[in-house]
């Protein structure tokens, strides 16, 4: 067994524990920060396949993303710190059973595809860097701009939709009568 | 066969399975999408194993992760933009709130 095999497992371990940890714990923050450390780990797997712009890349975004995450979190849990052990699932066995059947199916195209002879080598560091912006300033610009362009129209888009005036008198008046939000 | 592509692949079957358990069992809409980054994540493990253990010589390979992160946080931007909506005119981001939703 190479030392690049017990690393990818021993990250992708971390990666998967921590994405259980999001969901298993009442806190909030804890939930961001797992899920933060599952990104990393995740972006810890990125830098043992060797691709260490995309790892880095995946670490930085991820640890702003999930920042920003948590603050969220807060902002609009009603029991953000999980002292109140708030049950916030439904439908547990339709989930547990839709994600143990998804985990099967994906594991079990892993072992029984035919992934065909492996390569021999892979470029270094640099020249991947070198060729992927190549890549990205030449065939691939239209998709790239493309990406850019969608992430500047959701921003703006998000932004409307949230700080759309007259929204809460709208929505207040076309509420039943007697169905109240609390806490706006 | 490759060792490495299978750990990578067992690795993101089971973020794939914990993300959809994830998206399905929360009642809140930002644990909702915690779930969908995790099936976002699954998919970044897979395209990148693909390219480093298949096809390293065809570097487009990259350029699908890097599209793949481009959904990932357009998925945070209008979710966190509902979510304020939401919030602001309900006052939670609970879903099973959302009802009214319902086709």
């Amino acid at each position: 067994m190479s030392v690049q095999v017990i690393f990818l497992a021993a990250f992708g371990l971390a990666a998967v524990w921590f994405g259980i940890v999001v969901f298993r714990t009442h806190s909030m923050v804890r939930s961001a920060l797992a899920l933060l450390f599952s990104q990393t780990a995740i972006g810890a797997m990125f830098l043992v396949m060797e691709t260490e712009f995309l790892g880095v890349l995946q670490i930085m975004m991820m640890a702003t993303e999930m920042s920003i995450m948590a603050i969220f979190m807060v902002m609009f849990m009603m029991d953000p710190g999980g002292l109140g052990a708030m049950d916030m699932k439904h439908q547990r066995r339709l989930s547990l059973w839709a994600g143990l059947v998804a985990f099967g199916g994906a594991t079990g195209l892993a072992f029984f595809a035919n992934w065909g002879p492996l390569p021999a080598e892979i470029p270094d560091a640099a020249e991947q860097v070198r060729l992927l912006g190549f890549e990205l300033l030449g065939r691939s610009m239209l998709i790239f701009e493309s990406a850019g362009l969608t992430i500047l129209t959701a921003m703006i888009a998000a932004t409307a939709m949230a700080v759309l005036p007259g929204r809460k008198a709208e929505a207040q008046t076309s509420e039943p009568p007697g169905h109240e939000g609390h806490g706006a | 066969m490759s060792m490495e592509l299978i750990v990578a692949l067992i690795a993101s079957a089971a973020l794939f399975g914990t993300g959809i358990y994830g998206a399905l069992s929360q009642t809140n809409l930002v644990m909702i999408m915690m779930g969908i980054e995790l099936i976002l994540a699954a998919a970044l493990v897979n395209l990148v194993a693909f390219w480093r253990y298949l096809h390293p010589d065809a570097i487009e390979g990259q350029m699908f992760v890097l599209i793949v992160m481009t959904v990932m946080a357009v998925e945070m931007a209008v979710g966190f933009g509902v979510a304020i909506a939401r919030f602001r005119s309900r006052g939670s981001v609970e879903m099973e709130e959302a009802q009214e939703l319902k086709g």
